[in-house]
């Protein structure tokens, strides 16, 4: 197949530059795909670090990130009554929008007790809140508002001293917020208010059992730990998956796009080549041979150019804007290079075309 | 020399389209998502903006309803009546939560709405009523259809059943709708608190709203009081601020994919007529004359492109809401303009290479049986 | 004799220096004079090449001076080449060299443009010269559309459009099959000698022998000493008069290729009598 490869590399600018227009494509839909694992990892994150295995919440909210949530008084009561239950943690949570010098920051404000639990699980700087207008903020949201510790801000219509830089608390939309729970009361107007229930099982005790049991409580709503990540997962997945297929799918074509034009012209360039050899009996089949390779070639080096820019790039981001996570598994490394090669096979297939219809007696013109 | 561009550009058909197709895919991904981020803003503000208020008045220090929440307590309404060029004040209780049909959950703004409400309630409604008696609640058109029901159907909301009394239209987006229950209901169901979340003013005529909301602000301590306006750009703030840097990254990445096409289809075009420059160079042409086309052809190379990913753009927002999906896609002038730029600066960078191998090309190759590579 | 519209004096092309040094054109020197055609013919890698690319200003010569029509060639700036090419050359290629592009007209017209015409005076000309050379009915085609022939002419007429004083043909026949190839031989003679332009043609094609007013031959980069041809009478082969094998007969002398054919001849002379070629 020396054949393919020499028609390849003669014109080396132009393989050049088919090369990184497929490797773009294959950053971009690395990048994006990388963005969604990592946005997953971060909106799980509070929950995956929080005490307890199984949420109680208000009736018909299955989500912590979605609908705010108000459990009916003394649910944490008629909650800890029920048997096998361990631990309780309450905590007061919905979104506030925070005013930082003409930028709008939306956070997740999370009031809890630190005595009991449900707060930061990860501190860098600082401590947790002691008095209600003290606050621990993540160390990302700090960095892009240029807070530290000591400032003071506006959360609604109470200000609050920053006292401690949590992290793994940040996601690209939003960052928690931690303050303590009676002074959360106090910004919502409801004393005695909570929105969830951490609750952790007794040893020995199956969570989905205590579930089933603490389902009987009216106006809650119980849920394991870990469908509420998936709700969560699932409410932001169907926020970004339609633009962000939208945009993989683009990107395919572009890298298709790309590889055909290269192979198509140099099929075109050499066509009385390929006359030459069918003159002399090569069968269709080897010419195939000939032009798919070519593709698989351009395309194999873009994927691989694509998967190491997409590391690089996603290491650049990730420092500029340290809001960002963008994990880069295998898998999605190993898609890339299949989508390469669908690009490889879907280019060929003009060319090859033009290969199969070619007359072998082009080679006695002129 | 234009007409010979012209000629070069339509000369195949295919290498056409694959020019122009290419360039039209990476517009396409910068003209989108710009769609989409818009689309979501126009959404975000849809119930402020067809509130029919003119002020709304909140805690202090909340400037937004999405991902916010506000709480005034219940002597707020007089204090704000009794300002001068108050016209009616409507209050509402407004929370996050969920519209709860069978099995299916869809996270909704839930307004609780007085009797006789002047503002603040559904703008289109397209079956039953506008306004909702105790134990009913006007719900969003495509939720209903989605799930199944119809008017006189149960939902639950806020851990409650309601029927089913209207269907409204026009304030959904992807991931949630609107939602209206009477005040009564939502009261019972936070435990009988009589504060409100908001307060939706009406303007008497020929009182500016913006005087009106500072004049608020003055007199009635503990608000925050924004014209409709400006609680609306508030909202679409919220929006615009969090998807600046993504969008940043991805318009980068669009654009270098649309330089990288427009390079290689140029190139390759601009190799393929190596010798027929040649020729016209040995014929007398100058290198400017040569350059001259091939910077022409690749700006016309880029304009169809361009119009084509406009289409496609278009299209596209014209096709994704039949799919069912409550995405809305938005066109808007700031970014055709920020594309037709971006369209430029990749028009001209593609060419610099030709451009500068056509003074490299030596016509004297012209009479040694062609001048190939 | 008129004046001469090419003059070209002591021309040499080397390449290279040292031991590696390649000599293409040696001390080449030349005149043509309107309407006149001139053969230059050799073995490849004689320097023919080289020497046409000079003649039109597309390679400065190492050594020598060319003039045309007394503006010296090889003194001017390298911006005018492209200017003095556009206007006073017309070149002809073996590959005809037409734009894939562009439809006969066009192909004429944008060599017009080129030299300052507008866009619809530029069309009216090259119609009016592509209509002389016959091609009225074939101004749209696309190249690929034409016979070999009637590319050959529409590269022609789009020599010719910009009115130059001389016209430079590399292997105008090469590509074309013997009847067409006599119409193009033709149709240079007419353009020679009606409109008189200096015609210099290169190529290995005898028969353009017929139209050419003298023939030089390019051997190893110079020309050998300017040979004169003749016809041998018996075979009708090209001969160069300076190879010794001649005869004498009635007054007039005869040149041959080789003995055999002297011999032949001197059998029956009458028989074989042709005029003397000039």
């Amino acid at each position: 197949m020396r054949l393919a490869w020499r028609n390849l590399i003669q014109e080396r600018t132009r393989l050049a530059l088919s090369v990184v227009g497929v490797a773009l494509a294959i950053l971009l839909i690395l990048l994006l795909q990388g963005f969604l694992r990592g946005m997953f990892q971060q909106i799980a994150a509070y929950l995956e670090h929080s005490p307890g295995s199984v949420v109680v919440a208000q009736d018909g909210v299955v989500n912590l990130l979605g609908a705010t949530s108000l459990l009916p008084q003394g649910a944490a009561e008629d909650v800890a009554a029920v048997e096998g239950v361990s631990s309780v943690v309450p905590i007061l949570s919905q979104f506030v929008i925070l005013d930082f010098h003409g930028k709008k920051q939306p956070a997740y404000l999370v009031g809890y007790d630190p005595a009991i639990g449900g707060g930061p699980w990860d501190m860098v700087e600082g401590s947790e809140p002691v008095a209600d207008d003290e606050v621990v903020v993540d160390r990302v949201l700090a960095q892009r508002h240029d807070l530290g510790l000591g400032d003071r801000f506006q959360i609604m219509d109470r200000e609050f001293t920053i006292v401690g830089l949590s992290q793994g608390t940040t996601s690209w939309m939003t960052s928690f917020l931690f303050i303590r729970k009676t002074a959360a009361e106090g910004l919502v107007r409801v004393p005695g208010a909570t929105s969830f229930l951490l609750v952790s099982p007794e040893a020995g005790e199956d969570a989905q059992s205590l579930r089933l049991r603490l389902s009987g409580i009216t106006g809650t709503q119980s849920l394991l730990k870990t469908e509420m990540i998936a709700n969560d997962s699932k409410l932001f997945g169907k926020l970004f998956s339609a633009p962000i297929r939208l945009m993989a799918g683009i990107a395919f074509l572009v890298g298709t796009l790309v590889v055909g034009l290269v192979i198509y012209t140099a099929t075109v360039e050499r066509r009385r080549e390929y006359g030459v050899l069918k003159a002399v009996g090569a069968p269709n089949r080897v010419l195939f041979g000939v032009v798919t390779l070519q593709a698989l070639v351009a395309s194999a080096a873009g994927s691989l150019g694509g998967v190491a820019l997409a590391a690089g790039a996603a290491s650049v981001i990730m420092r500029l804007r340290p809001q960002f996570l963008i994990i880069l598994e295998p898998s999605a490394v190993g898609g890339a290079i299949a989508a390469g090669v669908g690009m490889a096979l879907l280019a060929a297939l003009l060319p090859a075309r033009i290969v199969a219809n070619l007359p072998p007696a082009e080679v006695f013109r002129r | 020399m234009l007409r010979l561009a012209i000629r070069n550009l339509f000369q195949s058909r295919a290498r056409l389209v694959i020019t122009a197709g290419g360039v039209a895919l990476s517009l396409l991904l910068i003209l989108t998502l710009d769609a989409i981020f818009q689309g979501v803003e126009r959404q975000v503000s849809a119930y402020i903006d067809q509130s029919g208020a003119d002020v709304f008045v909140a805690q202090q220090g909340v400037r937004n309803m999405h991902m916010a929440s506000s709480s005034l307590p219940a002597a707020a309404l007089g204090q704000v009546e009794a300002v001068p060029g108050v016209g009616s004040v409507t209050p509402i209780l407004y929370v996050t939560n969920v519209v709860s049909i069978g099995d299916s959950r869809n996270v909704a703004y839930v307004i609780g709405l007085p009797d006789g409400a002047q503002a603040g309630g559904p703008a289109r409604t397209v079956a039953g009523r506008g306004l909702p008696r105790p134990g009913e609640a006007i719900i969003d058109r495509s939720i209903a259809l989605k799930a199944g029901v119809g008017l006189g159907d149960e939902v639950k909301i806020l851990g409650r059943a309601f029927t089913v009394a209207g269907l409204t239209t026009g304030m959904v987006n992807l991931v949630s709708s609107v939602a209206f229950i009477s005040m009564e209901d939502f009261r019972q169901a936070r435990a009988g608190s009589d504060a409100v979340s908001f307060l939706l003013v009406r303007a008497r005529d020929g009182v500016p709203p913006a005087d009106l909301a500072a004049r608020i602000e003055d007199q009635v301590g503990g608000v925050t009081a924004q014209t409709t306006a400006e609680f609306a750009a508030g909202e679409r703030r919220v929006i615009r601020d969090m998807s600046t840097d993504l969008l940043a990254i991805m318009n980068l990445v669009g654009m270098l994919i649309g330089l990288a096409v427009m390079a290689l289809t140029t190139y390759t075009a601009s190799l393929g007529r190596r010798a027929e420059y040649g020729v016209l160079k040995a014929l007398g042409a100058r290198n400017a004359d040569l350059r001259l086309t091939v910077v022409f052809q690749a700006m016309l190379s880029v304009a169809l492109g361009f119009t084509a990913g406009l289409a496609l753009t278009f299209l596209l927002a014209a096709l994704v809401p039949l799919t069912g999906a409550n995405l809305l896609l938005l066109v808007k002038s700031d970014s055709l303009v920020k594309v037709g730029v971006i369209s430029l600066v990749i028009a001209g960078a593609s060419a610099v290479l030709p451009v500068v191998q056509i003074g490299r090309l030596d016509p004297a190759q012209v009479f040694r049986g062609g001048l190939g590579r | 004799m008129t004046t001469a519209t090419l003059d070209v004096q002591h021309v040499s092309k080397v390449y290279g220096d040292g031991e590696t040094q390649v000599r293409a054109v040696q001390d080449v020197s030349l005149t043509v004079g309107p309407g006149e055609i001139v053969l230059i013919m050799g073995p490849s890698g004689s320097g023919k090449t080289t020497l046409l690319s000079m003649l039109g200003a597309l390679l400065r010569p190492t050594e020598g001076r060319i003039s045309l029509n007394g503006e010296d060639l090889t003194a001017a700036g390298e911006g005018r080449l492209p200017g003095i090419r556009l206007r006073h050359f017309g070149f002809i290629f073996q590959d005809f060299n037409l734009l894939s592009a562009l439809s006969a007209l066009e192909n004429v017209a944008i060599v017009a443009q080129l030299a300052g015409l507008r866009n619809g005076a530029a069309r009216t000309k090259a119609a009016g010269v592509l209509e002389a050379l016959g091609l009225g009915k074939r101004l749209n085609f696309l190249p690929e559309k034409l016979s070999g022939g009637e590319k050959q002419r529409v590269a022609i007429a789009r020599a010719l459009v910009n009115d130059p004083a001389l016209i430079l043909a590399d292997e105008p026949t090469a590509n074309l099959d013997s009847k067409i190839g006599h119409e193009i031989m033709q149709v240079l003679r007419r353009i020679a000698k009606e409109q008189g332009r200096s015609v210099v043609i290169v190529s290995h094609d005898q028969r353009i022998k017929d139209i050419a007013d003298r023939v030089l031959w390019l051997e190893d980069g110079r020309f050998k000493e300017l040979v004169t041809m003749a016809e041998d009478p018996v075979c009708r082969m090209a001969v160069e008069r300076e190879n010794g094998i001649s005869a004498m007969w009635d007054g007039d002398t005869y040149y041959f290729c080789s003995r055999g054919c002297r011999a032949e001849f001197l059998e029956n002379p009458a028989e074989f009598a042709h005029p003397k070629r000039p």
